[in-house]
Order: structure tokens, then sequence, then C-alpha cells
């Protein structure tokens, strides 16, 4: 990728997506905050591969670390998702 | 789905499928042979642990291998043509790492060899990403309390494998005996070594 | 809506049976069925993506009370049916 929409160290809040088809997003960090900690190369989307399309974008992948407190209230371990960039915005400064 | 779940019955349709896709010209039974063999021929947690030991001989080696996973096990002869991406991180004294894919098994084969059932189990997916200390100290790894943890879901491409700390009084050990310390469960992060 | 298969954080599942696997495969038809995955994604029958969305599809109570191989053979059918390799019930010798 030219450049990557969320460097490393940008704070990123996941979509609440929750689609009807395949998504790789897990049900338990849709709508968090994490931490991008580096991109992983770019794939094909997985919820459009998965359709059988032949026009699934490529877009970067990117491995976010989301603290257990803010996945689930508790916790004192981290855990880091690979998850596509479209799943992702950069998360909102006045928000926090 | 209601009906015979057993062994028996599964192996009756499955070779009732092979039969029908002959049929068809889709497959060709001895070509199904080949590619059995094909997909698991190689991949054994004996290459995991080589490359942990060179790792833990060679620090340029263990520098590039948490660079880029895919490149340095290639140094080695692994994953040649692989797709997918290796990442390998380190446990350290302050770190502990477990790896897992929540939404399916997805799981780096060739290093590591075919994944255990537990890896690929409900109970195991749906917990370490939310208590990762009671799901180790059910392998037996109690982690101290200050130890971080740290889980790895392989929700895309990457596969991921632990590099386990090196244990203590080893230093006169070569690659060999080594390597052959090293579990496959330490690889995934459910054992120290 | 998220799947039956996105099992992170779920409650229930109970303790981990951590026993070691004697042999990768349990019996000789999920060997088979392995192989059938790779021939007919090599083949570009479908891909990977596909298949996780075919298993993933199932309903949750199957999903739950079927073993990890025979999920990917009736993933498997499920894809041929769709793609018009296999005709609706041929499988069960129902087709007429």
């Amino acid at each position: 990728m030219a450049e990557d929409r969320f460097p490393p160290g940008t704070r990123v809040r996941t979509f609440h997506h929750d689609p009807p088809h395949h998504t790789r997003l897990p049900r338990y960090a849709r709508g968090k905050r994490g931490v991008v900690v580096e991109p992983e190369g770019p794939a094909e989307l997985a919820d459009v591969s998965a359709q059988g399309r032949a026009d699934a974008p490529v877009e970067q992948i990117y491995a976010v670390r989301f603290a257990a407190r803010d996945l689930w209230g508790e916790g004192d371990h981290h855990v880091v998702l690979d998850l596509w960039e479209s799943y992702l915005e950069e998360d909102p400064a006045d928000e926090r | 789905m209601s009906g015979d779940h057993s062994d028996a019955a599964v192996a009756r349709r499955v070779r009732r499928l092979e039969t029908l896709l002959e049929e068809k010209g889709v497959l060709s039974g001895a070509r199904l042979d080949e590619i059995i063999d094909a997909s698991l021929s190689g991949a054994s947690p004996a290459n995991g642990a080589r490359v942990v030991a060179r790792a833990w001989l060679d620090a340029g080696f263990k520098a590039r291998l948490l660079a880029d996973g895919t490149a340095a096990v290639r140094e080695l002869g692994f994953m040649e043509g692989s797709y997918q991406r290796l990442r390998v991180v380190e446990n350290t004294d302050s770190v502990h790492n477990v790896v897992v894919c929540t939404l399916c098994s997805c799981y780096p084969l060739r290093l590591l060899g075919p994944s255990p059932s537990w890896y690929k189990s409900e109970a195991y997916r749906s917990r370490v990403v939310r208590e990762p200390r009671a799901v180790l100290a059910e392998f037996g790894l109690d982690l101290p309390a200050d130890t971080e943890i740290t889980v790895w879901d392989s929700s895309a491409e990457t596969r991921y494998m632990v590099l386990p700390a090196r244990p203590l009084g080893t230093e006169d050990l070569g690659e060999e005996r080594l390597a052959a310390l090293v579990t496959r469960n330490a690889l995934i992060g459910t054992a120290a070594v | 809506m998220a799947r039956i298969n996105d099992v992170g954080g779920t409650q229930g599942f109970g303790p981990i049976d951590t026993t070691d696997d004697a042999e990768p495969f349990h019996a000789d038809w999920e060997a088979r069925v392995v192989g059938l995955f790779n021939a007919l994604r090599g083949q570009g029958v479908f891909n990977t993506n596909e298949f996780r969305d075919a298993i993933e599809s199932m309903e949750p109570r199957e999903y739950l009370s079927t073993s990890y191989y025979e999920r990917w053979f009736l993933a498997i059918c499920a894809l041929l049916e769709r793609k018009g390799v296999l005709k609706p019930g041929e499988l069960e010798g129902l087709d007429g």
C-alpha cells in the first residue's frame, strides 16, 4: 500500500459491523477501541470474497491491540486481532 | 441435522461424494490420495522447534524472525511458496503470548503440524480470549501474577507462532538438543517450553 | 448478525480437554475430507472464504452438534450444490 491509513500507534475504533454475511470482525470486538500495532499486509476483503464475487477490494490489514478491560470491562490481558481497514475508523479524540 | 453422525455413516457419504465427483470428472481417486499426502507431508512441530532453537542460538536470526517471520523461516526452508504471512511473537520475563483462532481454526500447519482437537474446540476458542490465565492453568501453566498475557486471535491471513523463552541451564546445548526441548504446545502458547 | 462460529467470549463451553490427539485424523474419512477440500479449492471450485462462510452458515444447533471434519464435509456438499456441481438431493440419491 502506498501509505497506510493507520500507522502503528494510531488509536482506532472498530465499527459496529454486523452484516448478514461472512465477516472476520468477531462480535466481541465490535465498536471497541484499540491501538494499531502494525500493518499485516494487504488482502482481498474476506466479506466480499466469501460471496464468490470477483470484485473483492484489496485492503490493508492491521494488527490491532485491545485491552481486555475495553473489550469486557475487566481483565488485565490484551487481545490482538488482525482487522481489515474497512472495519476500522480513527478513534474520535473528542469522545475519549 | 437429524440422522446418523456415526463414523460409518459419514464415511459412507464421503465415499459416495468421491464416487459422484469422479463420475462427473471433477476428481480422480488417485489424485485425491496424493493431495491428502501432500497437505500433511513435512508439516510437523519439529519445524517450529528448529526455528526456535536457531533463534535461541543466533541473535541475528532471532531479530530477523521477530521482524519478518515469513522471510526468516524461509532461510531454513519452511513456508516456501506460502501465501500466508507468519508472525512470531516472543515470550519474555514480563510477557506471555498465546495464539487462537476464535472464528474457526487458523493455524500455522507447516511449522506446527496438524492442530490438536483442543485448539479447534469451542471451549478453547471461547475462553482463551476472555480468561487466558485460567485457560493456561488448565494446561498446567501457572504464570506469575505480574506476567502480562497477550492473546493473538488469527482473524485474517497472518498465522502466529510463539517464540518461548529459552530455559535456564541450557547454555551448553547445541541446536538439536535445544530443539528437542520445544513442545508443540509451547509454540501455541499453552506451555512454557 | 453474529454467527454461531463466533464464539470468542461466549460462556458455557466448559473445561478444555487438553489431551493430545494420538493421530491427526480419528477416522480415515476425515483425511479424505481434507483431501477433497484441498482438491476442490485447488481447482478453483470455491475459495477458502466461501468455505468458511458455508461452515458458519450452518444452523447453530447443527454446528454445535457436528464434529469438526463433518462440518467441513457438510460445507463442501453445500458449496457443490450451490455451484451446480451437485444437484439437490443427488448425494442422497434422491434426485430422481
